[in-house]
């Protein structure tokens, strides 16, 4: 068991001759597949046990899949960490003091298992994480002749398997594998019963099997609630789940049996079936008189969570609102005599507005669409006037690309500041090389003109763009202005492949038109 | 105002406007120039089909969210009034840009879309634009295109619907970049008529298309 803590989860392989078991245990233990597969059938020889024992493990070990599933929604779950896999070296010293345990939860076929000698370790951690789900007492049956291992080092344990259950119910949380262990030791009991029997003591088996089955049974029932609790007890998709029923199916099926055999050994089989009839006769009558009752309670919860839930949001939204468009609302009020003013909040708090409501969370902040985006509003609350930006695909922001998104917030400047009327701000980012395009309507100038000394054309736009190998190109008209930046990919070939891109008109529109 | 390229005789069209906030209805009206004439309106999915049914009119300005229906909105009326779609266009119009609204209502198959932050003149040329069976292109509907289309031109052997050719790209590109259909024309050397046959091709492209690219774009926006 110690020398278990770097071996793979126990899963069931997909290289496969009936469902993976025997492949999958191998790799799990390292042996050699042949030689587990003819341990199994050896196995089988002897009264069944291996085929029991691979029946077991059909059940109860996932599929690579969906341990890998199982394994991926763990962390949503933050406490379910039972089944867990944790570092195996962490359950070690924890395995002795988890007796206590309900007996006869499982098949105890696997004490008789050939391929795992050393029975008190073979059902630890080894067993990933099997489900809580049914283990299947039917296949004990024929393997229970069998149980001559030497799996029976403990013989103190028998008197503590009557411990409780609420008292493991509470390790179960606790311990990892605490599942594992509590099956494990269930299956160790039965097998030193078995063995004691053999050995001519007399086990009172009549009370033990239905004691064990009502046990047992309200084991799996109340696994279920505490795993629906978990989840938050109302929650449907969890209730609704096949497994969560069959569960509930099973340990109803075991206590009613339980009780029965327990009943019927006190008197004739006729009274019994005459009291069964009279006990779901009540039951029914007691159902009848509560369903009404139990389903307006199961309504009124749930319209009160739908309620809750609405409250919620509502207030989440009238908080928004409150902080927003309510401020922006009293702000423009008092400024309602500066027109450029109340058109600057306007706009500022559309943008706002629809930022919190149309908001693509497919698209990743921190590129540079967004960087574009950012710098005109910032724009646009400078000056008041508006900015529309449209982007076409996206690039991560580097150095490079912050100098275009400052040359392309210079050109912005001068279009707010001299152009009238909306800047429209493209930007095209492609494998090849990223584009800006800053216009507006208004009057334009003369890029000749402009002094050397006004570093804002030249030098913000012009020259940074140069520095960082790309190029600004400015076309003025009576209509208005134009500044395109393009900024080509770092790698040559990028820019190699973007000239079979370009349409031509592209080529020539980068070119002054005075 | 570019409308240099329409008849020139004074006519007037014929405007449905649905829109569920009276005040911008009213506003809207009062917006309209001479050359339209107002002949109803509509707040809600139902009324709007009923109205669009009785009075037959060229142009439709259709708000993207509407209250009624089964919650479809103007894509909904659009649906609803298919059996008008020859002789009857659709004009959407909204405060939300959202790729969603947008794309989903010209597919549709509205001519084009505005938002309702655009200016008076801007409305009405769109609605003269779209009776005379042109597409109306915002720069951001450009942009979607460009996004969804993809920004390389289409090769020969690509099916013709699937992607948009050199010309409609540079068409869309100068769209996109905020310039007017006149200025396309002007830029690319073409007539404005050249401009509105390339949009509206590109419109129907947006329309028709199976596209997996554009699936696999609208479908990430949860469009489909």
């Amino acid at each position: 068991m110690t020398t278990a803590v770097e071996r793979p989860p126990l899963v069931r392989s997909s290289d496969r001759m009936i469902a993976g078991v025997c492949s999958g245990l191998a790799d799990h233990l390292g042996w050699p597949v042949k030689y587990v597969r003819l341990g199994m059938v050896l196995a089988c020889f002897a009264g069944g046990a291996g085929l029991a024992f691979y029946a077991w493990l059909w059940t109860m070990v996932p599929t690579a899949d969906e341990s890998a599933r199982r394994n991926a929604r763990r962390p949503a779950s933050p406490i379910a960490p039972a089944v867990s896999f944790p570092p195996a070296t962490e359950s070690v010293p924890r395995a002795p003091d988890a007796g206590p345990a309900p007996p006869v939860v499982g098949s105890p076929a696997v004490s008789g298992n050939p391929s795992a000698p050393d029975g008190t370790g073979g059902f630890g951690p080894p067993f990933g994480s099997p489900p809580i789900s049914s283990p299947l007492l039917g296949s004990s049956a024929s393997a229970r002749t069998t149980t001559g291992s030497p799996a029976a080092p403990a013989g103190g344990w028998a008197e503590s398997g009557s411990t409780a259950l609420a008292v493991s119910r509470f390790n179960l949380r606790r311990i990892p594998y605490g599942k594992e262990i509590l099956l494990g030791a269930g299956l160790l009991l039965v097998a030193v019963i078995l063995i004691v029997r053999q050995f001519g003591v007399d086990v009172p088996l009549g009370t033990l099997i239905p004691a064990a089955a009502i046990l047992g049974g309200a084991a799996i029932a109340w696994m279920q609630l505490d795993e629906t609790r978990r989840a938050g007890l109302v929650d449907k998709t969890k209730a609704d789940q096949a497994g969560g029923w069959v569960r509930l199916a099973a340990g109803l099926a075991l206590v009613v049996a339980g009780v029965l055999v327990m009943v019927s050994g006190s008197g004739s089989w006729e009274q019994t079936w005459l009291a069964l009839l009279a006990s779901v006769a009540v039951l029914g009558g007691v159902a009848l008189v509560l369903l009404p009752w139990g389903l307006k309670f199961w309504k009124d919860l749930e319209t009160e969570r739908a309620g809750r839930v609405r409250e919620t949001e509502r207030a989440e939204i009238a908080a928004h609102l409150h902080d927003s468009v309510l401020q922006t609302l009293a702000l423009i009020q008092r400024r309602a005599g500066s027109e450029q003013d109340v058109v600057r909040l306007a706009r500022a708090q559309e943008r706002e507005l629809r930022s919190w409501l149309f908001t693509d969370a497919a698209k990743d902040a921190g590129l540079l669409a967004e960087r574009i985006k950012a710098v005109a509003a910032e724009v646009e609350d400078a000056h008041g006037q508006a900015v529309e930006v449209v982007t076409v695909g996206d690039a991560d922001m580097t150095d490079r690309h912050e100098a275009l998104v400052q040359a392309a917030r210079e050109a912005m400047l001068n279009a707010a500041r001299h152009g009238g009327g909306t800047v429209s701000v493209y930007m095209e980012s492609t494998a090849g090389s990223t584009e800006v395009f800053i216009k507006d309507r208004g009057p334009g100038f003369d890029l000749e003109s402009v002094p050397d000394d006004r570093l804002g054309v030249k030098e913000s736009i012009i020259g940074r763009m140069k520095r960082h190998g790309g190029t600004a190109t400015i076309n003025s008209s009576k209509d208005g202005t134009e500044v395109r930046l393009a900024l080509p990919s770092i790698n040559a070939d990028g820019s190699d492949t973007r000239t079979g891109d370009v349409p031509s008109g592209e080529v020539r529109n980068g070119e002054p038109r005075q | 105002m570019n409308n240099s390229s329409h008849s020139g005789e004074p006519r007037s069209v014929r405007v449905v406007i649905v829109d569920d906030h009276t005040i911008f209805r009213s506003g809207l009206k009062a917006d309209l120039d001479h050359r339209m004439d107002v002949v109803g309106e509509a707040g809600t999915v139902e009324e709007a089909i009923a109205v669009i049914a009785e009075t037959r009119p060229e142009v439709v300005l259709l708000d993207v969210h509407l209250p009624g229906g089964l919650g479809g909105g103007g894509r909904e009326v659009i649906a609803g009034s298919a059996a008008l779609l020859g002789t009857t266009s659709f004009l959407a119009l909204s405060v939300s840009d959202a790729a969603e609204d947008v794309v989903a209502v010209i597919r549709a198959g509205a001519r084009g879309y505005v938002t309702k932050t655009i200016s008076g003149a801007g409305i009405s040329d769109a609605v003269i634009r779209v009776a005379d069976g042109d597409a109306v292109f915002s720069p951001r509907l450009a942009g979607f295109v460009l996004d969804a289309f993809g920004t390389a031109p289409a090769d020969i052997a690509d099916d013709e619907l699937d992607r948009l050719s050199a010309r409609e790209l540079e068409v869309m590109r100068l769209i996109a970049r905020g310039y007017s259909y006149k200025e396309v024309a002007k830029e690319l050397f073409i007539s404005i008529k050249t401009v509105e046959t390339h949009v509206s091709a590109v419109l129907r492209k947006l329309q028709l298309s199976s596209r997996h690219e554009l699936t696999k774009w609208a479908a990430e926006r949860r469009l489909l």
